[in-house]
């Protein structure tokens, strides 16, 4: 077994054995679901519904329903979708990207990470689906053979490639995440006592026997996908920076938009991650595989990309000045001083300043402003794709025809929905799949164990 | 083999008592099982058995199922015996000729399958060259007004017309004076009728005569100095100097529809000359906005205005406050150096004005070359002393019948109170097709038919005469308003017989056939040829010799007026310290629109504000009162009232950029329907459901009706009190944004002097059309140097994407457009409404920023300073504070209007980035939209530079918001659809085809003649509806056409060439006739 240097910091705490391991992770769904879990799934799932309600009232009068008008043709729809493909983001850099640099770390986070990504995507998806005027013939899209002779989607739109980065992100993280699920539905298999549950994961586990033959598998199949999403993280936010670089608009028509836009994505994704297992490791107890540790790494990220998200918006500025073309100067100009300048100014607040807070290492290491300012960064991510959109948009090139977006019921209504639907599908995450790796936890338990490091020490 | 062996199922049955086998009888034990209905007696002696009753009950839901899963039967009933002259799907044209009191175009109609579905005007033999306007334009729609009277009535109740002929005959007999109010009438045929009338009830009859926007002051004027109380014809055209003093002649003065044209040819500046126009006006009206030098002036300034011209024309002194006497000696010395060749009109109906008028233009010279007083209208010949008269006879009782012929008193003499006296009248009957608010109060309701469904004539002016014949049955069971006299003078003749005896004294039915020149005028829509007609039987030589005389000597009729007086009169004037002015509607017109839809949601040509009138104030002065300057979704516009003459109104204030400080105008024909008369659907206010929006018990109107402020015939008031009322009110305008922002590749524009300087520069080289260029990386001069100054190359060359191949391969269509004549009237955008059933989509939606117009005007006034340098310059301003400062028009400022549709790029942005190939382009040039593949996604509309993709944000054919006004969802109103055009569903994207369904008819047509197609034979409906030629298709590719030759005129140029998108239609920069470049 490695050794791991000593003045490393242990990455599990406490005395933990295998089996407390296995006991703390399993142990939440095996028990009965605590009374705050059904607090809280009632409250997302309620607001779940009311979000379908919104689609359903939308797919039934038509996009009229939302406050778009014939200047902005996009505001809170795609908004949302960049926002939550964003999010999703994070999940696959720490399983993918820190599996292949070989970042142990990661183990505690990369399960619920991951199932971040996997319910954000759905809930990206969502919106360019349901912002077609004929969602009903959304499969037109598809690269379909059909009887209408030899029509073809139009491979030069970016919306065109959206469809395949998108749908090709989805299934790629869902298997990677599946994948790393097997031997721990597995260990769940093996302690359940109630038939029924034990046939659910029994199917779930694909009949992992744990023997050596199905470990390599593992590993293998798992560096595998980690090689091919590792190129995703940075071709799915690209190509969807693309629908706005690829566009005559200024303020879209942007060459940087596709390392800016990856890295605001890890940017908004750390976050998010960060927002939920603040508050997972302190329901479910897991203080001792997820402590400050982890958030210090994550916070460190958060800065790191939210700097390189800085550096992109004053290049924009200086960029649109020093081009020398009368729209994009405006557009620029109009940003942070025209009638949406608000926003212009809660995004540079919310993304450039607030992460630079966590060069301090009081604050970093601190759980509760981390918190805070998960939450504020994600704020800021929005208004950054709101003021992308929009702004740019309702201002361009004919003075003619510029107008203002305002938000109706529906599109407020559909954003806080799919923030329901996404808490309950984590909320049934977090209580029917193990949340951490437990598995791959205890390869590193004798390694970064606190009391194996400990011990070693003696010796 | 069976064996009949038993078992019993039980001892009960073994024993088989006769309780057994009753109870074995009965299907359900006895208050057993809570079945007991259907154990009842009756039931089991039904005939009916249960077993039945459920196969019954079966076979009637599966039959109700299956009926209602039916598709709804969409009933096309083939002819059965074609009519000759219908072909399905081949449209018939119908000349005749449109009248409603104000207006007048010769038009055809076009029709479908008998239908009437569009109006344009009659090139060939029309007035003016068949100029109409967008009011005209529309009115097609309103033939199939569900809300029309569907027959005669006498009060609330349905009688036949012979029932109505009876009572009236005993009410004529009964009557001692009888009245007739109409507006003028310039029918011989109903002239006729009525004299047949008043010969037969002899002494009883009297015709009075009003127009609902008066000219008497004009005519009384030319009756004192010419002995003819006539409205002259004007000659725009002819005019190298205008001077207009508050004269919206390009929006509703007079016959503006004539004028409009002439005056575009006037200043046409590849002539080398152009009129120049001088507008004092205290609203910025429609000609305003079009004007050289614009002056704005308080209404009571009107008069000293026209003083001051007076007496700087005679070398007097010329001071009116506010403006620099300057004004006057240029204009002066201006309109002397063009003796002969100015014209002076003035818009005042104050007789003492008109007189002024009269004595500058005679002073001028130009009677009988830019006004031609011998060929008079005969439009507008309403007598306001006659009204006044009739008024006072109705209050007095002494009037015992009023027939109200074809308009509206107590709508549009509100201010005469005219519904008061109307009550003190015995017997009322109105004509009038719907049961507006005169009808309403009369006691006999005989509905006149529509035009097109009418047989008429109609004499505009002094030789000439016009017919009106029907373009489709009648729809209803309505009758000619003339043959009411007819009826009631006891002649049985039909109206149509009648007319034809007007016309051929030796008309008899048998002759019909016959009378080749009766089937010329029909078919041509008129008697006459364009050039006025002699009618008088003067012998061709005479005819041709008195043509020479005029040529010569044009007929300058002496005038006879002494001024002195007038001049003191008019100069006299004095204002409070808020005047009013009443204006009319270059949309909406004089009320007679209201409920037309279309009409209500074209936006006014300078405001920009649909469904709605209001006050229009200086922005200014809004400021000052702390009233609401921004209309927007979320900004609600404040409430004022405004009183004057006793009376008050309470209208949302619009900040209107060139408007005279302490004036507001309003306009009129607004506030149709104030009782809830049956008067259209869409004539009511609808709120974000599709409701009505309610006034207690009535539905709100459409504005308010401000023909209360007429002050005895002035169209103005001098001393009014407003004030904010505090509360605030929705207002839905289609253009949020009123400046060019220094966006000189959006809107070109330059002087006169600066235009000829550089007339014959080649294009793309003159300062005032420089092409756009793109340094390069080589040497593009030789200069041996590569530097980004001198290496540049058109944006032309610079090329993405490979070459569309269709320069010189096949047809390329394209359209240029002349921001020189485009005077921004917006009959292109009704034309373009009605050819492609471009959905009305309401007040609500329109606030929305959801308008649906293909084709918008965008009306942009200048600010400050015209570029961001300029700004920053000469206000000491940094670069944000000056955009800002770009964004507020100035006090008085220029306008451009631009027209903008789909450009039909040859690189279009929209076309590579939707996902489905939905929209592609046409070998033709054209940028083409394919609904059924379109899913919607908007991106095509986000990457379009000119914001021009419309958006299907609802069904708008089944959507119950839109069932008040659009007429896709009305049961009669969408028969005025286009069968041509596809009516788009929801969700999909739409835009300017260019008329796709036009080329292909032409080249069709064409083809089938074999032969290639011709220029102008095909023709765009905003091209054809453009009354100034501002608009010209053709085909880029047939290189003897007018389009091409204008698309290579060095004033041409690509809205944004630099975004590299290759349009095919073009912009010809605006000149405009002043003195320093721009």
């Amino acid at each position: 077994m490695l050794k791991e240097a000593s003045i490393r910091q242990p990455l599990i705490l406490g005395h933990k054995t295998y089996h407390d391991i296995t006991k703390d992770i399993c142990g939440p769904i095996e028990g009965p679901a605590p009374r705050e879990w059904k607090i809280a799934i009632t409250i997302a799932a309620i607001i779940a519904i009311y979000g379908l309600s919104c689609i359903a009232y939308l797919v039934g009068t038509g996009i009229g329903a939302w406050g778009l008008n014939k200047t902005v043709g996009w505001a809170w729809d795609i908004t949302n979708f960049v926002w939550w493909v964003g999010i999703g983001h994070a999940g696959t850099l720490i399983s993918a990207v820190l599996l292949l640099f070989r970042q142990r770390w990661r183990m505690a986070i990369n399960r619920s990470a991951e199932a971040m990504t996997i319910f954000a995507v759905i809930m990206a998806a969502i919106f360019p689906v349901f912002h077609m005027g004929r969602v009903w013939m959304a499969y037109w899209t598809l690269p379909l053979p059909n009887q209408f002779g030899s029509l073809w989607p139009n491979f030069n739109s970016a919306l065109m490639w959206d469809v395949f980065a998108i749908s090709t992100y989805f299934s790629v993280s869902l298997v990677f995440w599946y994948i790393g699920l097997i031997p721990d539905f597995a260990t769940i298999r093996d302690r359940m006592v109630k038939p029924g549950m034990k046939r659910f994961y029994s199917i779930l586990s694909f009949g992992w026997s744990g023997r050596a033959k199905n470990w390599t598998r593992f590993e293998e199949v798992s560096l595998v996908l980690a090689g091919i999403a590792t190129p995703l993280v940075f071709s799915v936010h690209s190509i969807v920076s693309m629908d706005f670089a690829t566009s005559v608009v200024p303020g879209w028509h942007t060459t940087i938009f596709p390392p800016y836009f990856v890295s605001g994505a890890i940017f908004s994704g750390f976050a998010m991650v960060l927002t939920l297992l603040l508050i997972m490791r302190k329901t479910m107890k897991l203080e001792a595989y997820i402590h400050v540790k982890h958030v210090e790494y994550m916070n460190i990220v958060i800065i790191v990309t939210g700097s390189i998200v800085g550096v992109a918006y004053l290049t924009e500025l200086f960029i649109s000045w020093y081009s020398g073309v009368e729209y994009e100067a405006y557009a620029f100009i109009n940003r942070f001083s025209g009638p949406y300048s608000w926003s212009y100014w809660m995004m540079m607040t919310c993304n450039v300043i607030s992460p630079q807070l966590f060069w301090f290492k009081k604050i970093r290491t601190n759980l509760a402003a981390t918190f805070v300012l998960s939450i504020v960064v994600n704020i800021g991510m929005w208004f950054e794709r709101f003021v992308i959109i929009v702004t740019s948009i309702h201002r361009d090139y004919v003075p003619g025809a510029w107008g203002e977006f305002h938000p109706s019921g529906i599109d407020v209504g559909m954003f806080i929905g799919t923030i329901g639907i996404f808490f309950t599908l984590f909320l049934l995450f977090a209580r029917y799949f193990p949340v951490l790796a437990l598995n791959e936890l205890k390869t590193i338990l004798k390694m970064s164990g606190e009391s194996y490091k400990k011990e070693a020490e003696k010796h | 083999m069976s064996n009949n062996k038993k078992y019993w199922t039980s001892l009960e049955e073994f024993s088989n008592r006769e309780s057994f086998q009753e109870a074995v009888s009965q299907e359900f034990a006895p208050a057993s099982n809570g079945l007991n209905a259907f154990a009842d007696e009756k039931l089991s002696k039904a005939n009916t058995g249960r077993r039945d009753f459920l196969k019954f009950m079966g076979f009637s839901v599966a039959a109700a199922t299956l009926a209602a899963c039916e598709a709804p039967v969409v009933k096309s009933i083939p002819y059965v015996v074609k009519p000759e002259d219908i072909t399905p799907g081949i449209p018939n044209y119908y000349a005749t000729t449109y009248y409603d009191g104000s207006d007048y175009a010769n038009i055809l109609v076009k029709t479908r399958e008998g239908r009437p579905i569009f109006i344009k005007g009659n090139k060939s033999h029309g007035l003016g060259k068949g100029a109409i306007n967008a009011r005209i334009n529309a009115s097609v729609l309103e033939i199939y007004d569900e809300d029309r009277l569907k027959g005669p009535k006498s009060g609330a109740s349905d009688i036949s017309w012979t029932n109505l002929d009876k009572e009236m005959m005993e009410v004529m007999a009964s009557a001692k004076n009888v009245r007739i109010l109409s507006n003028t009438i310039i029918s011989q045929t109903t002239k006729n009728a009525i004299n047949a009338f008043s010969a037969h009830h002899a002494g009883k009859v009297k015709h009075v005569q009003y127009d609902v926007v008066s000219y008497y002051g004009m005519t009384k004027a030319n009756q004192e100095a010419f002995g003819k109380a006539v409205v002259p014809q004007y000659n725009f055209e002819k005019a190298q100097v205008i001077v207009s003093v508050a004269a919206d002649f390009l929006g509703s003065w007079l016959t503006s529809n004539l004028f409009q044209g002439a005056y575009a040819d006037g200043r046409r500046p590849e002539n080398g000359n152009m009129s120049k126009h001088y507008q004092f006006e205290s609203n910025m009206s429609l000609t305003g906005s079009n004007a050289d030098v614009r002056v704005a002036i308080k209404p009571s300034q009107e008069g000293q205005v026209l003083a001051a011209i007076y007496n700087a024309l005679n070398g007097g002194k010329a001071q009116v406050e506010g403006i620099e006497s300057s004004v006057f000696t240029k204009l002066a010395a201006e309109l002397k150096a063009n003796a002969g060749k100015s014209l002076v009109v003035a818009g005042s109906n104050d007789a003492d004005a008109q007189k002024v008028v009269i004595a500058i233009n005679q002073m001028l010279n130009n009677y009988g070359s830019t006004i031609d007083m011998s060929n008079h209208l005969n439009l507008f010949a309403g007598n306001d002393a006659d009204v006044e008269a009739l008024v006072a006879e109705m209050n007095s009782g002494a009037v015992d019948v009023l027939i109200v012929h074809g308009c509206n008193p107590v709508y549009n003499l509100a201010h005469l109170n005219f519904a008061a006296a109307m009550s003190k009248v015995k017997t009322k009957v109105s004509t009038a097709l719907f049961a507006d608010e005169t009808a309403a109060m009369c006691n006999f309701m005989a509905p006149d038919h529509h035009q097109l469904e009418s047989w008429d004539d109609a004499s505009a002016m002094a030789g000439r005469t016009d017919l009106i014949q029907p373009t489709i049955n009648p729809l209803y069971n309505t009758r000619p308003a003339g043959q009411n006299y007819l009826a009631w003078s006891g002649n049985n003749s039909s109206y149509y017989d009648y007319l034809r005896m007007t016309f051929n004294a030796g008309y008899t039915p048998a002759m019909m056939d016959s009378d080749s020149n009766w089937y010329t005028a029909v078919h041509n829509g008129t008697f006459s040829s364009n050039a006025p007609v002699v009618v008088d039987n003067v012998d061709a030589a005479t005819a041709s010799a008195m043509a020479a005389v005029s040529a010569i000597m044009p007929s300058a009729p002496a005038a006879n007026v002494t001024v002195s007086e007038s001049l003191s009169k008019i100069s006299s004037k004095k204002g409070g310290k808020w005047e009013m002015s009443l204006y009319t509607s270059v949309n909406l017109g004089l009320g007679n629109h209201a409920s037309n839809p279309v009409l209500q949601e074209t936006p006014d040509p300078i405001t920009k504000v649909t469904w709605d009138n209001y006050v229009a104030m200086a922005p200014a002065d809004m400021k000052d009162m702390n009233l609401n300057l921004y209309i927007g979704e979320q900004e609600e516009s404040s409430l004022v009232k405004v009183v004057a003459n006793g009376k008050e109104i309470i209208l949302p204030a619009v900040a209107t950029p060139g408007q005279k400080r302490g004036t507001v105008s309003i306009a009129l024909g607004y506030g149709r329907g104030a009782n809830d008369e049956v008067i259209g659907k869409a004539a009511y206010q609808v709120d974000g459901d599709g409701d009505y929006i309610m006034d207690g018990e009535k539905r709100m109107t459409i504005g308010k009706n401000a023909f209360v402020f007429v002050n005895k015939g002035i169209y103005a008031n001098y001393d009014v009190t407003i004030e904010p009322t505090g509360e605030m009110y929705p207002m839905a305008s289609t253009q949020l944004h009123s400046t060019v922002m220094g966006r000189d590749s959006v809107v070109k524009e330059t002087s006169l002097a600066a235009y000829l300087k550089e007339k014959t520069a080649e294009k793309g080289k003159a300062s005032w059309n420089t092409a756009n260029t793109l340094p390069v990386h080589h040497d593009v001069n030789g200069d041996g140097e590569i530097t980004a100054k001198g290496d540049r190359v058109p944006v032309r060359d610079m090329d993405l994407w490979a070459e569309h191949p269709v320069e010189n391969v096949g047809h390329r269509w394209g359209m240029t457009i002349d921001l020189t004549s485009c005077i921004g009237c917006g009959a292109c955008i009704t034309a373009c409404h009605t050819e492609n059933n471009v959905p009305v989509v309401g007040k609500d939606e329109v606030r929305r920023h959801r308008d649906m117009h293909w084709m918008r005007i965008d009306r942009y006034f200048s600010s400050d300073f015209n570029t961001l340098e300029e700004t920053k310059e000469n206000k000491g301003l940094g670069t944000i504070a000056a955009y800002g400062d770009m964004e507020i028009p100035t006090e008085n400022p220029q306008t451009v209007h631009m027209p903008m549709m789909c450009q039909h790029c040859n690189h279009a942005p929209c076309e590579t980035v939707c996902p489905v190939a939905a929209t592609a382009h046409s070998n033709e040039g054209l940028n083409n939209m394919a609904y059924n593949r379109c899913i919607g996604t908007r991106y095509c509309a986000n990457n379009c530079p000119y914001k021009v993709r419309r958006f299907n944000w609802f069904n708008y054919v089944t959507n119950d918001k839109f069932s008040k006004f659009n007429p896709a969802q009305d049961e009669t109103m969408r028969m005025v659809l286009n069968p041509d055009v596809t009516v788009r569903t929801r969700g999909v994207m739409e835009k300017c085809s260019m008329c796709q369904q036009r080329i292909q008819a032409g080249k069709i047509d064409a083809k089938k003649r074999g032969e290639v197609v011709a220029d102008g034979a095909i023709v765009t409906a905003c091209a054809e509806a453009c009354p100034t030629h501002a608009i010209v298709f053709g085909d880029l590719n047939d290189t003897a056409s007018e389009n091409i030759m204008r698309a290579k005129n060095n004033r041409s140029y690509h809205a944004l060439e630099e975004v590299g998108i290759q349009p095919n239609i073009y912009y010809m920069t605006k000149v405009r006739n002043i003195e320093t470049e721009a």
